[in-house]
């Protein structure tokens, strides 16, 4: 289990900010060995920092992070997967040579770290490209060999920071097999995107930054259920005052009319819809996502 | 340190795949074999023809052994004459008694053929005069000019080695630091690994460099023959050039390393670096001056002061003799320089390297926790 516990973090102020501004007012969440966890949150709200902290590439003012219990340490790190948002590689290096240096520094062996780097290359589809320097490489398949450098290792945790952004819809599910292959083997996976309807996918469960703080986290279903319920009814060409006494609201668009309502007795609606006019749609909708995003957030 | 070999190799082989280090070497290798040859080519032995009209052949080669002399006897004056004005001949000796020269007579010939016509004549005269026995109280001089000629070629190798490999360092720096794998290096991999790796495998393709610098000026040498005129002690010191190599680029390459750490892109390196450019100028031209004079007080006194020692010494002990205690002592002081150079070091990059975007003010690295 992957604990973080009440991270802080203020970044030192410029001339125009003395006091800094607040990253982070104490975020927690964790994740559980194959679960993969989706992080989302605006842009600024504290998910690259949160991650960056877990990875030790930046130092929390307080708080903590824990791997099994113990507090995580430099050689626990070593057995992660990384991929931060401002992506890296060595341009002039070969394809193959940069994710096998990756999977040595990571202390695998000559041998396993070249197999390994070679599975990679083919499930992620830049296997062709072994022997060409990564600048000769489209974007998108610099991604891909990134994703290489991050997945080659016998990795224990995986924290990926937009692994998707940039990726065509193939590259996309290339990447969520990887993942989700890695997560039915016991490891855990953050990652962090904007593209809401993959981590509603793809995702077990879901945190919700915003502020630097935590403001909704759990199951997607759970999420789900926490939000009531919206009845939708669509009714074409009604008699005027159809809806007068029911609970909700109504939108009128050409001849039909739009009834929401998240409480009322959803048959008596019905029957007063159907009495009304023509109904073409009824029906609970549970909200998406992006809805629970936009009311956390609000 | 399994860890620190790994970026090491790294640096090596991709160093050493580059066009620009390969035709850079073999550039480097061209120039100084061509310099090991130009001496030989520019004031190869001294060779005079010389001519006689009704005179006896001085004996030139017992007094100057290193010369080689062509001697062409003459029947008469007017021929004899002819051959000078036409360059046959570069003087004639006449009687015994005078000397047909073009022009004024080669400084070196003239003393030699007035000393042994003087020793001959002497000589034939029944009074023999021991040669001058020659004794330097001072440092040997014989080798003067083999010795500043082998100091200025080494004062120029170290200043191009200590400029290129350092700069590489920085640039190497920044690059990681430019494009963020930083970050995922240093998610798996301490900071002092990383610059630690860098600067040693950097530091070994300079050795490479200078190593392969030296083989070929030190064969071109014996090929072209001036080995023969080289001072002895030759081997203590190449091995002393690859020493003070060694501890001048630890010290400037740690310190470049740093400051580079504290900015983010390359156009940025020139501006950081400029304070260790300048300390490496300063240090030349003190070599080059130590290389004029190698006992004067300047060259004396900074051929102990770290950092200007790490060319300064190796230059004065190619242009005379350094006493043993003198180098002990300057490389004690260098390696003194070198690791607080490193501890310093390592603490700016370490805390830089991971500060993306504006430049990083040193004084706010340094003073932090």
């Amino acid at each position: 289990m992957l604990e973080i516990g009440e991270l802080h973090k203020r970044f030192a102020g410029g001339p125009d900010a003395p006091d800094g501004k607040i990253a982070l007012d104490g975020i927690s969440f964790a994740v559980r060995p194959g679960e993969m966890f989706g992080f989302v949150g605006a842009n600024g709200a504290g998910k690259t920092t949160t991650m960056r902290i877990v990875m030790g590439v930046l130092q929390a003012d307080s708080g903590s992070v824990s791997w099994q219990g113990r507090s995580l340490g430099y050689d626990d790190r070593r057995r992660f997967g990384y991929m931060p948002e401002e992506r890296g590689l060595y341009q002039k290096m070969r394809v193959a040579e940069q994710i096998e240096y990756f999977g040595r520094l990571h202390g695998m062996s000559a041998a396993t770290a070249r197999k390994a780097t070679e599975d990679l290359m083919e499930r992620l589809g830049v296997a062709e490209r072994r022997n060409d320097p990564v600048q000769a490489l489209s974007l998108g398949n610099q991604q891909r060999v990134q994703l290489a450098m991050a997945l080659v290792h016998d990795i224990e945790v995986l924290v990926l920071d937009e692994p998707f952004s940039g990726l065509d819809p193939i590259a996309v599910d290339a990447l969520a097999t990887a993942l989700q292959e890695r997560c039915r083997g016991g490891v855990p996976v953050i990652f962090s995107s904007h593209q809401l309807e993959l981590v509603e996918r793809l995702c077990d469960s879901v945190g919700i930054v915003s502020a630097g703080r935590m403001v909704a986290s759990g199951t997607v279903a759970d999420l789900r259920s926490a939000e009531d319920d919206t009845l939708r009814v669509v009714v074409r060409d009604p008699s005027p005052g159809w809806a007068d006494g029911l609970p909700g609201t109504v939108t009128v668009s050409g001849d039909r009319h739009i009834l929401r309502t998240t409480n009322g007795d959803d048959q008596e609606i019905l029957r007063r819809a159907i009495k009304a006019g023509h109904v073409e749609h009824f029906g609970h909708e549970r909200p998406t996502l992006t809805e629970i995003f936009k009311e956390a957030v609000a | 340190m399994n860890e620190l070999m790994l970026v090491a190799r790294r640096e090596i082989v991709t160093q050493l795949r580059t066009k620009a280090f390969v035709t850079g070497l073999i550039i480097t290798a061209v120039l100084v074999a061509a310099v090991s040859f130009a001496p030989k080519l520019l004031d190869g032995p001294n060779s005079y023809t010389l001519g006689t009209v009704n005179s006896q052949r001085l004996p030139l080669e017992a007094a100057a052994p290193d010369s080689e002399f062509t001697w062409r006897a003459f029947s008469d004056e007017a021929a004899a004459k002819r051959a000078v004005l036409a360059k046959d001949v570069d003087a004639v000796l006449v009687n015994g008694t005078k000397v047909l020269t073009d022009g004024e007579i080669d400084d070196q010939l003239g003393v030699l053929l007035q000393s042994v016509n003087r020793e001959a004549k002497l000589g034939a005269a029944g009074v023999s005069i021991p040669p001058l026995k020659m004794e330097s109280v001072g440092a040997d001089t014989r080798y003067q000019a083999a010795r500043t000629g082998l100091a200025v070629v080494l004062v120029i190798v170290l200043f191009m080695m200590l400029i290129g490999q350092v700069g590489m360092v920085a640039m190497g720096v920044v690059e990681e630091k430019g494009s963020r794998i930083v970050e995922i290096l240093l998610s798996t991999l301490r900071p002092w690994q990383l610059f630690g790796g860098k600067i040693v495998g950097l530091g070994a393709v300079g050795l490479i460099n200078l190593v392969t610098i030296l083989t070929v000026g030190l064969t071109a040498a014996m090929v072209s023959g001036i080995a023969g005129d080289f001072p002895p002690g030759m081997p203590g010191l190449v091995a002393g050039v690859v020493v003070w190599f060694v501890l001048g680029y630890a010290f400037f390459a740690t310190l470049a390393g740093a400051f580079a750490s504290l900015v983010s892109r390359l156009e940025e390196v020139n501006s950081v670096l400029t304070p260790i450019i300048m300390v490496i100028m300063v240090s030349y031209f003190v070599a080059f001056y130590a290389t004029i004079d190698p006992t004067g007080t300047l060259a004396m006194v900074m051929s102990y002061v770290p950092p200007f020692s790490s060319i300064v010494m190796p230059v004065r002990m190619a242009a005379t003799e350094v006493p043993l205690w003198q180098a002990g002592l300057a490389t004690a002081a260098m390696v003194a320089a070198v690791l607080a150079a490193l501890a310093f070091g390592a603490k700016v990059y370490q805390r830089a390297v991971l500060r993306t975007g504006a430049r990083v003010r040193l004084g706010d690295v340094v003073r932090v926790r």
